[in-house]
């Protein structure tokens, strides 16, 4: 019997592992690993390999649905998608297309989210967002701000050049686990390891220096170890001088903000403050990683900018073993942004308040009213939807019933539109709220494109047909635009890469011919002659004389304090064999065997005090609301702050949605809690 | 022959497990045990050169294969004597023994091929790498840096 084996790319985090699908008159029977793969040299980590169980799962949606009473009627797709094109026509009709919302999926291909936020904005609504808004759209407007691109500065085997890894708000040995790989390489040939962070986590087991700050408190660590930098002379003044504008500014701005001072809002030793500041600012090469504890803050942007800050003051841009590692956590995050499915820039970052964008995009797709944004974000849709300024809304492969904050709001938001449809591959929390019900094809069903957190462009393939009548996106977005009356006449996902070839400068050389022949492309690649840019910022910046920005950032405390009321800080994460709401691992029976159920961390100290012991069911609330967990006592947990991880229903009905006033992130990092035995 | 691990390099991620159990038809033959909270060690078995599981069974379902630890699954009643006798508690018997065959036919062990981390080898001829030693003496020490 004959075994195929397909390449495909890891649907998990957005480390961008590769694997084949083993496939046997036409099942899916097995994973190989591919040891050649540029970022995971075969490895896998525990989700990777449990992937399959997705592909197989009994809970798959097998067919369109439709709301009937308290439960579903399996619908034909004709009928389905006459009735999507009945919701949101009437809606347009009724209140204008301004009524009508779509949430484009980070898990979703390249071709897929260009699609889909094409759809959007040829039906003339502004409001298109996807889930990057919740982990990093302060990465998108603080680092396109301050270096002229938001990607990640350097690939990820390149960490294992670099002699100083500073790890800030990342427990990338959980959440990016192949990161560790090279991370441990750098270790071996010397370098030092600084990780931060308000808990002890398997990330902080690789350090050397350990900083264990208050939730919250980043910008005055970071400020902190800057101001050390600048007092002891460590910065690159040729850089400053050549490459940078602002420096005095920023300078002036931190005058105050020794070590000391540092130390007392964080929480950290100066000491420490002072040891981090030497070990990242004297090394030849130092690299600064960092993901959501940066960028899940009301200070979001400040802190993005006080992370490219400090690497602007030292020079540590532009070379190998140097950067502003921004890791983001689905496998195409960043392509679903290069793809403009955001509220604030059309495809390939234009601006989407720019007229000279709304010209460019007319132009290439002959329509002559496109929409002038931005949009609402993907959280301020929820909000918008609860006030009946959105009336409809489609959503693809997202579950902000679960995922966003404060989720007891986002239900009822979302059971209060007119009209709602879901595509996705399980019936989640936020398909439960919907009016009809589309299913979707997982990455080994479909082919397309995919882009990793350091902008590799890979192919990946089919390797098997979806269940039942259940359909590649790509396929169900061009019938819902077709019915709307678009001229949505795409065959397969290589006719979209042709059109993004033309219309995203960054892709324009990332054609279907080289990524079958050249494996995978980094953008931006110009043209179809050109290798691909695997480190930025080698030559300058793109921004005005080519300088980058160093900005000043004054520390804000975050939205919510401790209270007599809400003793604790409330900060969430995830853990390895989770990822995201969890609609795919808990129902993965080898992952979620291993971890069952939602638990809180809290320091023993903390715990005795409220007659919690190890495993103890306790309630966690919230001014929203509260949640069952059961406490798990460590030591590595500061005092005073309790962690949950999000991929449960529980935790996100506690965190708050208090906002980045810029990016419009939501605080999932910090909130006031109370924590009590339950009895 | 074993798999050996850098426990400097481990970050608990299960995935050792997970792969095991895929490639097992659902049996999983590592244990990953932590220390502290944040140290953590797979528990492999070590294919003893004088294995006590193979002295426990009697019905020689346990043997020598040149370096191997190696299972006959015909000859196994599921008494449990080889869990008992195995000093390092990785043997474990559900309805028949469960151990570690260093993922006969394959090229390398499953394990050894997807550790995202690099943590584990086939190869105890290997050199200690960097922080090994260190990680292993605060590793007994309770697990912290």
């Amino acid at each position: 019997m004959t075994k195929v084996l397909v390449p495909t790319v890891c649907p998990y985090c957005g480390a961008g592992c590769g694997f084949f699908v083993a496939v046997e008159r036409e099942r899916a029977v097995g994973i190989e690993y591919m040891p050649d793969h540029p970022v995971g040299e075969g490895a896998l980590c525990s989700k990777g390999n449990a992937s399959l169980e997705i592909l197989h799962h009994q809970e798959r949606l097998t067919s369109p649905l439709k709301r009937k009473g308290d439960g579903w009627a399996k619908i034909t797709w004709d009928e389905a998608i006459g009735l999507v094109a009945r919701g949101i026509g009437e809606a347009i009709r009724d209140y204008g297309p301004d009524s009508v919302a779509v949430l484009a999926s980070s898990k979703c291909t390249n071709e897929e989210n260009y699609l889909i936020q094409k759809l959007a904005r040829l039906l003339s609504t502004p409001h298109i967002d996807n889930c990057a808004r919740l982990c990093h759209a302060p990465s998108v407007v603080g680092l396109n701000r301050t270096l002229g691109a938001a990607g990640m500065t350097n690939p990820i085997p390149d960490i294992a050049n670099s002699r100083c890894i500073f790890i800030i708000g990342s427990n990338l040995a959980e959440n990016h686990p192949v990161i560790s790989r090279w991370v441990h390489r750098a270790k071996d040939a010397g370098a030092v390891v600084i990780v931060a962070d308000p808990r002890e986590t398997h990330t902080s087991w690789m350090a050397d220096i350990f900083l264990q700050l208050t939730p919250g408190t980043d910008v005055a660590l970071l400020n902190g170890i800057a101001h050390q930098i600048i007092e002891e002379g460590l910065i690159d003044r040729g850089y400053i001088a050549e490459r940078t504008r602002g420096f005095e500014e920023f300078e002036g701005s931190i005058r105050e903000f020794n070590p000391e001072r540092a130390a007392e809002i964080t929480g950290v030793p100066a000491d420490d403050i002072i040891r981090a500041a030497r070990a990242y600012a004297s090394s030849p090469a130092s690299t600064i990683l960092y993901s959501m504890g940066i960028t899940q803050h009301t200070t979001g942007t400040d802190n993005v900018q006080a992370v490219s800050n400090l690497a602007l003051i030292t020079g540590h841009l532009g070379r190998p073993g140097t950067g502003v590692m921004p890791l983001r956590g689905q496998n195409n995050v960043q392509g679903a942004c290069d793809m403009g499915a955001l509220a604030e820039f059309y495809p390939g970052y234009r601006r989407a308040d720019d007229p000279g964008t709304i010209e460019h995009f007319s132009a290439a797709w002959s329509a002559p009213a496109l929409p002038t944004g931005p949009g609402l974000t993907a959280a301020e849709m929820i909000g918008a939807a609860a006030s009946g300024d959105i009336r409809a809304m489609y959503i693809v492969g997202e579950d902000p019933a679960n995922s966003d904050p404060s989720s007891l709001s986002v239900k009822r938001a979302l059971e209060g539109l007119d009209f709602l449809v879901v595509q996705d591959i399980f019936m989640t929390a936020t398909a439960q709220a919907a009016d009809v019900v589309l299913p979707a094809a997982v990455w080994a069903e479909k082919e397309g494109s995919f882009t990793n957190t350091e902008r590799r462009v890979q192919w990946s393939f089919k390797a098997v047909e979806p269940p039942g009548s259940a359909l590649p996106d790509l396929e169900i977005i061009c019938m819902v635009a077709r019915s709307l009356g678009l001229d949505f006449d795409y065959p397969d996902a290589a006719s979209v890469l042709a059109e993004i070839n033309m219309t995203v400068p960054q892709y324009a050389g990332i054609t279907r011919e080289r990524l079958g022949k050249e494996g995978s492309l980094v953008w931006p690649c110009p043209s179809p002659d050109h290798p691909g840019t695997p480190i930025l910022h080698s030559s300058g910046f793109r921004l005005a004389d080519g300088r980058a920005s160093i900005v000043p950032v004054p520390y804000r405390p975050a939205a919510e304090g401790r209270s007599p009321e809400y003793p604790f800080l409330l900060t969430t994460g995830r853990v390895a064999l989770h990822h995201n709401a969890g609609s795919m691992t808990r129902r993965s029976p080898s992952l979620i065997g291993r971890v069952p159920d939602l638990f809180a961390e809290i320091n023993p100290a903390d715990a005795e005090k409220l007659g919690i012991g190890d495993g103890d069911l306790v309630t966690v609330s919230t001014e929203r609301g509260e949640a069952q967990a059961a406490a798990r006592l460590t030591e590595g947990m500061k005092r005073g702050v309790v962690f949950m991880p999000f991929h449960f229903p529980g935790t996100n009905i506690l965190t708050s949605e208090a906002a980045d006033p810029e990016a419009r992130i939501p605080e999932f990092k910090v909130c006031a809690c109370r924590v009590a035995r339950r009895d | 022959m074993a798999v050996h691990v850098d426990i400097d390099r481990c970050i608990g991620c299960r995935s050792c497990e997970v792969a095991c159990q895929r490639v097992h038809g659902g049996s999983c033959h590592v244990r990953v045990h932590f220390v502290g909270g944040i140290a953590s060690v797979p528990i492999f078995c070590h294919h003893c050169e004088e294995a006590s599981c193979i002295i426990a069974c009697s019905f020689g379902a346990l043997f020598k294969e040149g370096d191997r630890t190696a299972f006959d699954v015909e000859k196994c009643t599921g008494c449990g004597l080889c869990s008992l006798a195995c000093p390092f508690g990785i043997v474990w018997t559900d309805k028949i023994a469960e151990k570690c065959d260093l993922c006969d036919g394959r090229p390398e062990p499953t394990c050894v091929a997807t550790c995202p981390a690099d943590a584990l080898s086939a190869d105890g001829e290997a050199a200690p790498r960097g922080g090994q030693v260190r990680a292993g003496r605060s590793a007994s020490s309770g697990g912290t840096r």
